[in-house]
């Protein structure tokens, strides 16, 4: 008998792909539809920044095309691509889309991702601020970043290095403010804030530490970043690198236990029985720590998904977290997987 | 020269679109006390029906678009004494159900920034206007000078009565004065709100503790009747070992101690503990007290957090940090000094009743970190004792102790709520008084209703975004530790925000009986407003239950704009070809019965 079951995902990154595969693998009837406020199809973030440099084309950044959807292994599934998530009416067994339509699942895999985190004390200056987060940022910025000469970068964290790199590849010229706060998500010592700019120092020569933003004023043809230390910088473009915040506003309030983001147990559950959640808009329970965690990185969105689908089949399987225990971090070693451990004393204090 | 080449192209639409208003010349103005008006105006102006005063919230906000700012002070102080000080500090639950921030309609309005801006911006010469009745010669006691108190002293002098206050600490305003840090609340606005309710003849006397230097038989012996208003002053404990030890402050003692002027040790490393108003507050004057490193940490998650989201943003801005999903399990000391603490992870559980979680330990997941110091600020309750051990049955509505003539008001009846609730329950004690000494019923609220021809605004106002309030830089909240952190709207900037409310208190209705249902306005409409309905039900209370809708036709039996979803835009009035639409103004009141 052919199934009524109705998989919604939301979210077209690695985390919601996965599920859908594992999903259209295990049960051939089911209807799946996977929904993303993104108008590209799915595609790599981690290359964005070798797109931005003309490296790769905008094809070769694509994980999926439209077709994928139609055949092979992601074969019959709905993509709705541009369509926001409002709401979710977990009584109902609905999602409310941004144009008032109303779908009905019989299970929901929540796979939103994260946004670019903005710092509260940068809020009055944020229509000021660039983020590379998105296609969609990297579009609105690419040509901008080839005209532009001079870059301030602050905080710090995996991307902002990355794109540092990039920046440094295509000659232009650079600042960094390092917040050790800010490298998302750990907390720097002394000791690794000194290797990094010993590091970093290949890459740009004017590194800031120790110092904030004071304040920033638009010009005519740029900016002016001003620090608490008295230190005046004149630039094309400000770019800010403060880690992800997961994108979990349209969950919030409707029944579901949210902190950080979507709460879930160790097998990708939330509080509700058909619904899960997974990468990085997920806080998940890790018992060997036993404490909650939001994920980082391509590797665990993409296992995450897979156990997800799997656990909404039926399934009772463990996640557990990929990749590499630990992270290089412009040659420090910091313990990675998961997101703000205020277990380890070192990096509180 | 015809009339109308006086007019620009723009200015003639903007006139004809308005033509109506020439024959809006008589007002029709209609008082109702039925149920079903209750709940219509309940269901149509979410802000007012959240806000435990039921402030005219839409009717205030209108009137600083007007730049009226003196009017929009009166309105708000119809409801509430103390409107400069809650324009700063309210917990703000209008807000959270404001129409403006459901999903799709973007932010909420900034209900709060400008209730402080008709405060701000009022012109000097503004004059308060009191509705006094004539002496009654009734005698009330007041215990307590803070919002519940003041509130009742207030409503109780206006009634006729003679009020004396009587207030334990040297300083009048209770949590006001001694709670809430001075660079959230300015003591000089709130001492001149203060006199303004005193003003009407009420007698103050502080440094006088009931139960202590006056006991309460003395006083409902001297008095018509007496009102307990003392507040929640027990702190709750931790109930973990370590309590004892130096560095480990009680939230409510250290905030008292630094508004008093005093700079309690904090250390570079806080831990703070508690997640309401008072946790906030530590925190943020531990960062002026020096502290380098500060932390709330949690049981729940930070959606359970009792605090708006301003002081969230401006605890973050202060590098302030949040840990969720852990309690303390031990306080850990050196020769009787605190060291750190040990904490156990928690999770959520379901419950049955309101908030419907709690938060449960997970076994074995104890982990230490290193402190300076700690301050728990975990709430506190009130304390019956000081004052009587023989109030009896307490019935928590109609504000009575089980002795007579004795009433109660505020936190101390409540548990610990927020300044708005205090006030709001103040007001409510205060009628409950005066009916008890008079025998009669004198003040009554009810539902104006008036006929309104038009949206009052263009739907492009719908598109502006929250205008952000202006606050000092990092500099200056360090250097003076008492710096008002938020200075407040500009007079363009409160007009600006003004144009944003929807006025959800216009109540849009479609006429059955002139409705030919062509469904121009439901092709117009930009929201989910305009229904077909097969039914109105009535709930029990009286009010009208949500429409029950239908899309067969053979079964509607009126096209029916829902008040609750209907963001005011006017579309439907301007489509409609029948003028059957009609607009009234709704509003609750207070009258003279
Ligand atoms: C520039 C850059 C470089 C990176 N480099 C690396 C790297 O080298 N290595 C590595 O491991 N990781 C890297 N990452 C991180 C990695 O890309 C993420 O960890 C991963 O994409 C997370 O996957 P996800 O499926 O959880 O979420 P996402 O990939 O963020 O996908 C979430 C999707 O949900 C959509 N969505 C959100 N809200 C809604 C809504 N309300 N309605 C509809 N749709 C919604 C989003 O638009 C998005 O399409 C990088 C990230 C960036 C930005
Ligand atoms: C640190 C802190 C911050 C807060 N921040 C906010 C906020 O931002 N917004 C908000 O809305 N609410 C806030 N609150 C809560 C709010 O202050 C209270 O809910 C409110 O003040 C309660 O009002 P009340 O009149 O019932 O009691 P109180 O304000 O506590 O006043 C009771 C008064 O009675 C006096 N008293 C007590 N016993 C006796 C006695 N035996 N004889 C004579 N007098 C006596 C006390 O001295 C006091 O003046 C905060 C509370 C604290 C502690
Ligand atoms: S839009 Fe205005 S009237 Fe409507 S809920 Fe918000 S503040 Fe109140
Ligand atoms: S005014 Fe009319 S069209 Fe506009 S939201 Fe209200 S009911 Fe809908």
């Amino acid at each position: 008998m052919p199934s009524n079951d109705h998989y919604v995902i939301i979210g077209n990154g690695p985390a919601g792909n996965h599920a859908a595969s594992v999903l259209r693998n295990k049960d051939k009837d089911a209807k799946i539809t996977i929904i993303s406020d993104e108008c590209t199809p799915y595609y790599y973030k981690p290359k964005l920044t070798g797109f931005i440099q003309g490296k790769i084309s905008a094809r070769e950044l694509m994980v999926n095309g439209p077709d994928d959807y139609t055949n092979g292994y992601y074969k019959n599934i709905r993509i709705r691509l541009g369509q926001t998530i409002e709401r979710i009416d977990p009584d109902f067994n609905a999602v409310f889309l941004n144009h008032m339509e109303k779908i009905q699942y019989t299970g929901l895999i929540i796979a939103s991702g994260g946004q670019a985190r903005v710092l509260p004390s940068m809020i009055p200056y944020a229509e000021h601020l660039s983020f590379i987060a998105s296609y969609s940022d990297v579009m609105d910025i690419k040509d901008r970043i080839d005209k532009a000469e001079e870059f301030f970068i602050f905080g710090g964290d995996l991307v902002g290095f990355k794109f540092l790199r990039m920046l440094n590849a295509m000659g232009k010229k650079t600042s960094v403010l390092i917040y050790p706060n800010a490298f998302w998500p750990y907390n720097l010592t002394d000791d690794m804030l000194e290797k990094i700019i010993k590091s970093l120092s290949g890459l740009t020569s004017d590194i800031i530490v120790k110092d904030d933003i004071k304040k920033i004023e638009k010009n005519e043809s740029g900016f002016r970043v001003f620090t608490q230390k008295g230190v005046v910088k004149t630039t094309d473009l400000i770019f800010s690198f403060n880690g992800m915040a997961p994108n979990i506003d349209f969950a919030v309030g409707c029944g579901l236990d949210t902190d950080h983001g979507i709460l879930v147990d160790e097998y990708l559950k939330t509080n509700i029985d058909n619904i899960y959640a997974c990468g990085s808009c997920a806080q998940v329970y890790n018992p060997s720590i036993k404490s909650y965690c939001v994920s980082i990185g391509w590797p665990n969105a993409m296992v995450q998904g897979e156990v997800c689908a799997l656990n909404l089949l039926g399934e009772k399987k463990v996640v557990e977290s990929v990749g590499r225990k630990y992270f290089d971090l412009e040659g420090v070693r910091i313990k990675t997987t998961w997101w703000d451990d205020i277990n380890d004393d070192s990096l509180r204090m | 020269m015809k009339k109308n080449d006086l007019y620009s192209k723009e200015e003639k639409r903007f006139r004809d679109k308005n033509k109506i208003y020439a024959t809006q010349s008589v007002k029709q103005i209609a008082y109702s006390t039925d149920n079903r008006d209750f709940g219509q105006v309940a269901r149509s102006i979410p802000c007012q029906d959240a806000c435990p005063a039921k402030t005219n919230i839409p009717g205030y906000i209108r009137c600083v678009y007007e730049k009226r700012y003196g009017r929009a002070y009166e309105l708000n102080r119809v409801a509430n004494v103390l409107p400069g000080v809650l324009g700063r500090i309210c917990s703000r639950p209008c807000e959270s159900a404001c129409r403006h921030g459901e999903p799709e309609n973007g932010v909420s309005v900034g209900i709060c920034h400008l209730k402080r801006s008709c405060a701000d911006l009022k012109p000097a010469s503004h004059k308060i206007i009191e509705g006094l009745y004539s002496p009654t010669n009734k005698h009330v006691a007041v215990i307590g000078s803070g919002p519940a108190g003041l509130a009742t002293a207030h409503d109780l002098a206006i009634l006729g009565h003679k009020v004396t206050i009587y207030e334990a600490e040297d300083k009048p305003g209770g949590m006001m004065m001694y709670g809430i840090p001075e660079f959230r609340l300015p003591r000089d606005l709130l001492l001149l709100e203060i006199k303004n309710i005193v003003r009407l003849g009420i007698e103050m006397k502080t440094g006088q503790m009931i139960g202590r230097d006056i006991t309460l038989d003395e006083l409902k012996n001297d008095h018509d009747a007496v009102v307990i208003a003392t507040g929640c002053v027990s702190p709750r404990m931790l109930g973990v070992p370590g309590e004892d030890l130096v560095n480990l402050h009680n939230g409510l003692e250290f905030m008292r101690s630094v508004n008093q002027g005093g700079k309690p040790f904090v250390g570079k490393k806080v831990v703070v503990i508690g997640a309401g108003f008072t946790a906030v507050d530590c925190a943020r004057s531990a960062i002026r007290l020096g502290a380098a490193d500060v932390s709330i940490n949690i049981r729940k998650t930070i959606e359970y957090m009792r605090i708006d989201e301003t002081e969230k943003h401006e605890a973050q801005f202060e590098g302030i940090k949040t840990y969720s999903l852990i309690q303390p399990s031990k306080i850990m000391g050196e020769n009787g000094i605190v060291t750190g603490i040990e904490f156990i992870r928690t999770r959520l559980e379901k419950t049955q009743r309101p908030p419907y979680r709690k938060s449960v330990p997970i076994e074995n997941s104890q982990f230490v970190i290193k402190a300076n110091s700690v301050i728990a600020a975990l709430g506190q309750t009130p304390d019956s004792q000081v004052i009587s051990n023989e109030l009896g049955s307490i019935d928590k509505n109609e504000h009575k102790s089980g002795i007579d003539g004795v009433f109660l008001a505020g936190d101390f009846v409540t548990g610990s709520s927020d300044v708005i609730s205090a006030v709001a329950g103040g007001k409510k004690c205060a009628r409950a008084i005066d009916e008890y000494m008079t025998g009669e019923i004198r003040k009554q609220t009810v539902v104006r209703l008036e006929n309104h021809k038009t949206t009052d605004r263009p739907r492009a106002f719908d598109f502006i975004g929250k205008i952000v309030m202006n606050t000092v830089e990092m500099d200056a909240r360090l250097t003076d530790a008492d710096t008002e952190v938020e200075t407040g709207y500009k007079d363009d900037q409160a007009h600006e925000e003004a144009k944003r409310c929807y006025l959800c208190n216009l109540k849009y209705e479609i006429d059955p009986l002139a409705c030919i249902y062509c469904s121009a306005c439901i092709d117009v409409a930009p929201k989910d407003c305009i229904k077909m309905i097969k039914d109105v039900p009535v709930a029990t209370d009286g009010t009208f239950g949500p429409y029950v809708e239908t899309n067969q036709w053979n079964n509607v039996v009126s096209i029916a704009i829902d008040n609750a979803n209907c963001i005011r835009c006017g579309n439907c009035l301007a489509v409609c070809p029948m003028d059957c639409i009609s607009v009234t103004k709704t509003e609750l009141i207070e009258i003279d019965t």
